[in-house]
């Protein structure tokens, strides 16, 4: 029999949607996640068209904007030597957004912190990077250090960019937009547990959307919220996170001081009007580490925090 | 626009800035078209074939791929090989030029010292279809049937097998097996194995193979995937190639003093075992295995295979390859029988059940020029395969001679695929 090819994590799988009571549910793997869309509507066509345009949308993005892929912005970015790069309109978006969340956070949300996944593995082990190591890589994180001028970037040699933290919410809410232009009826895209409803279903009802335990010992869900518009998305240390004199620390790395947040919450789920605004809350919430339920509270939206 | 880049105290809610932005960020036209995936796949390739002085194959081949819009897919595919040079008939080199008569009819010469070979020319047309259908998100299902029609061999066959998926899409286990049955019905009847050929029966011979698979892989982190697969095949009826033959050898000289048929068991269970590795860097790939190959004929072989995908941006990668391949002879097998002497139960002078050794060197370059659509893929392999050129059993004149010239195989196969 043979290898599967490169298979899995590339290739285009094949649409599948299946009735699940009175809905249609479509799967796919992109982004390095298990992507859903369910629709309500008794028509299989529509809903295996609408899961069409949600595979498609999420894998342009991925292509477009994973730093995993040559070829594509980030990409050219990465890659310019400390040269300036001219960037297209949607990409000069993205960094806008990116600058936002940086100011917003007082430096805390950095699209330049990558870098530092270099030294540290979060695969549930007790080894930390040494300080000097972190020191090191800390002269190559900060965006105060990158010159935007849109649509030119100049980025200095030796540093990254990546839209890991913005990325995924970011095609939720594009998929959702391409979407909701073809239907009328009432759907949810969910993109790796990042999420955004669109509206009452068919007799006034809403969407169950469970938030998961971040232990993951059961299939059953902690929670069980009712929807109808807007975006839902969570941050934690769910599967990614290194063990330190006793402490669990999660991946998200503070970029100033080079090392996971700590007393984090185990995972901060937040709703948004857009998948974007909820990601970036819950991201921005759990950089606070232990301020995080009273960061929230102050945005005065709803939120869970476990 | 140029933003102040240094930390700055918030003056707006931070909801309703990113709200702001993000709305900006989302309000600009959809660059991407509402277009629906393709449905369509066809792949056609050619295989143009030269082995050194012996088989030339041409190998046109075109599947095409149907994907339903419920995950299922269909595919057909089609074969025709044309076949035409010479294998060696299994006899031996003699001092002076052998003559001998072919299974169809035809007289031919070979020259002193050489190993004699059997010139042939064939068609053969295959045709093969398959039906993948995924029952939930985690068990798939293909089905399949195969036919294969040349002038004096037929196979119909009929193949199926399962995939589930467990441990959250890290682990895959599949099941499955398959069934053939084939008819050989040679040139001029079926020659008497062991005999001088003059005996022949009319009519077919049947050979039935079943064949079942298992095998499980896993993923151990987002980029490095390892699987098994094991195999047992068992095999009844006709096994034996009608048009070879055996040397009988002046037990004194060596001199050949005639050919037998060959003749082969009528069973032969094979197994194998195969560990494979997949591993992404960056951009790049690397495959390796491994395969352990043992049969009820005492043949065993190992195959260790490797191959570096490395990408050269966009749709652009080069793929060096190097395989390793060595087998045992099979228990019986023989570079010639002593003229006089009793008869085994069975023997075979088909240097394929020979001790060889093979060794490819080869790659595949794909490319997608811009401005045509598809890909396109070019495979060059060179093959050099060696069995043992002296064997212990050789007497006489038989010494003098290269009883397993290494044989050099070039092979080039274009591919092209594209989606619609």
């Amino acid at each position: 029999m043979a290898i599967r090819g490169a298979g899995r994590n590339g290739g285009t799988s094949a649409p599948l949607v299946k009735r699940v009571e009175d809905h249609f549910v479509g799967t796919f793997e992109a982004m390095a996640s298990p992507c859903t869309l369910l629709v309500d509507t008794d028509d299989p066509g529509e809903a295996a068209t609408l899961l069409a345009v949600a595979e498609a949308e999420a894998r342009r993005i991925e292509q477009k904007f994973s730093r995993y892929q040559r070829d594509n912005p980030v990409y050219q970015i990465n890659h310019s030597g400390g040269h300036p790069i001219e960037v297209d309109d949607e990409t000069a978006l993205l960094i806008n957004y990116a600058a936002t969340c940086y100011e917003m956070s007082d430096g805390m949300f950095d699209i330049t912190s990558g870098v530092l996944r270099r030294i540290w593995t979060f695969d549930g082990g007790s080894d930390v990077p040494a300080r000097n190591a972190v020191q090191r890589c800390l002269g190559h994180v900060g965006w105060w250090r990158v010159s935007w001028d849109s649509p030119t970037l100049t980025l200095p040699s030796g540093m990254e960019i990546d839209f890991g933290g913005i990325g995924k919410e970011y095609a939720v809410d594009r998929a959702a937009a391409l979407i909701g232009a073809l239907t009328g009826s009432s759907y949810v895209v969910n993109f790796g547990g990042d999420l955004y409803t669109s509206g009452l279903r068919r007799g006034n009802r809403t969407w169950g959307i469970g938030i998961d335990d971040p232990d993951r010992t059961t299939e059953a869900v902690l929670c069980r919220l009712e929807v109808s518009t807007g975006g839902i998305a969570t941050s934690g240390d769910a599967t990614r996170f290194v063990r330190w004199r006793g402490q669990r620390l999660g991946h998200i790395l503070n970029p100033k001081t080079g090392w996971p947040v700590t007393d984090a919450p185990r995972s901060v789920t937040v709703f948004g009007r857009t998948c974007l605004e909820a990601g970036t809350l819950s991201t921005l919430a759990y950089l606070q580490g232990a301020g995080a339920r009273s960061y929230l509270e102050e945005q005065g939206v709803q939120f869970w925090i476990v | 626009m140029r933003l102040q880049l240094g930390p700055a105290k918030p003056a707006t809610p931070v909801r309703e800035v990113l709200h702001s932005a993000a709305l900006a960020l989302l309000l600009i036209p959809a660059t991407a078209k509402a277009q629906s995936a393709p449905t369509d796949r066809i792949d056609f390739s050619s295989l143009l074939y030269g082995e050194q002085s012996r088989t030339q194959v041409i190998e046109p081949m075109v599947r095409f791929t149907h994907l339903l819009p419920d995950g299922q897919s269909i595919s057909a595919q089609l074969g025709i090989d044309v076949i035409t040079g010479a294998s060696p008939s299994g006899a031996l080199p003699s001092g002076s030029v052998q003559t001998r008569t072919s299974a169809s009819g035809r007289v031919i010469t070979s020259p002193a010292g050489r190993i004699p070979l059997a010139p042939f020319r064939d068609h053969r047309i295959a045709f093969d279809g398959e039906w993948q259908k995924p029952w939930s998100r985690y068990v798939t299902s293909t089905l399949g049937g195969t036919y294969s029609r040349e002038k004096d061999y037929q196979s119909l066959g009929l193949n199926g097998k399962f995939s589930t998926d467990l441990m959250r899409k890290l682990l895959t286990v599949t099941v499955g097996g398959g069934i053939s049955r084939d008819t050989v019905f040679p040139v001029g009847g079926t020659p008497l194995g062991l005999s001088d050929g003059s005996i022949v029966h009319r009519g077919s011979n049947d050979k039935n193979v079943t064949n079942v698979i298992l095998g499980a892989s896993r993923i151990l982190s987002r980029r490095w995937m390892v699987s098994i697969n094991g195999t047992q095949t068992f095999e009844r009826g006709y096994l034996t190639e009608p048009y070879k033959v055996i040397s009988l050898m002046n037990l004194a000289t060596g001199q050949p003093a005639g050919e037998l048929t060959d003749k082969r068991p009528s069973t032969r269970n094979r197994s194998s075992v195969l560990f494979s590795s997949v591993y992404h860097l960056t951009d790049d790939v690397i495959y390796t295995s491994y395969r352990y190959y043992w049969d009820t004929w005492s043949v065993r072989s190992h195959t260790i295979d490797l191959k570096y995908r490395h990408a050269l941006g966009g749709d652009t990668f080069l793929e060096p390859l190097v395989r390793y391949y060595q087998q045992t002879a099979a228990d019986f097998f023989t570079i010639g029988l002593p003229q006089g002497a009793p008869l085994p139960d069975f023997a075979t002078s088909d240097y394929r059940l020979g001790a060889l050794r093979t060794i490819t060197v080869g790659g595949t370059f794909g490319f997608h020029p811009e401005d045509i659509p598809g890909e396109w893929t070019i495979r060059a392999q060179f093959i050099r395969q060696a069995g043992n050129s002296s064997p212990p059993g050789a007497i006489g004149i038989q010494r003098n001679f290269d009883l397993s010239p290494p044989i050099n195989t070039f092979a080039v196969v274009l591919g092209y695929s594209f989606d619609y």
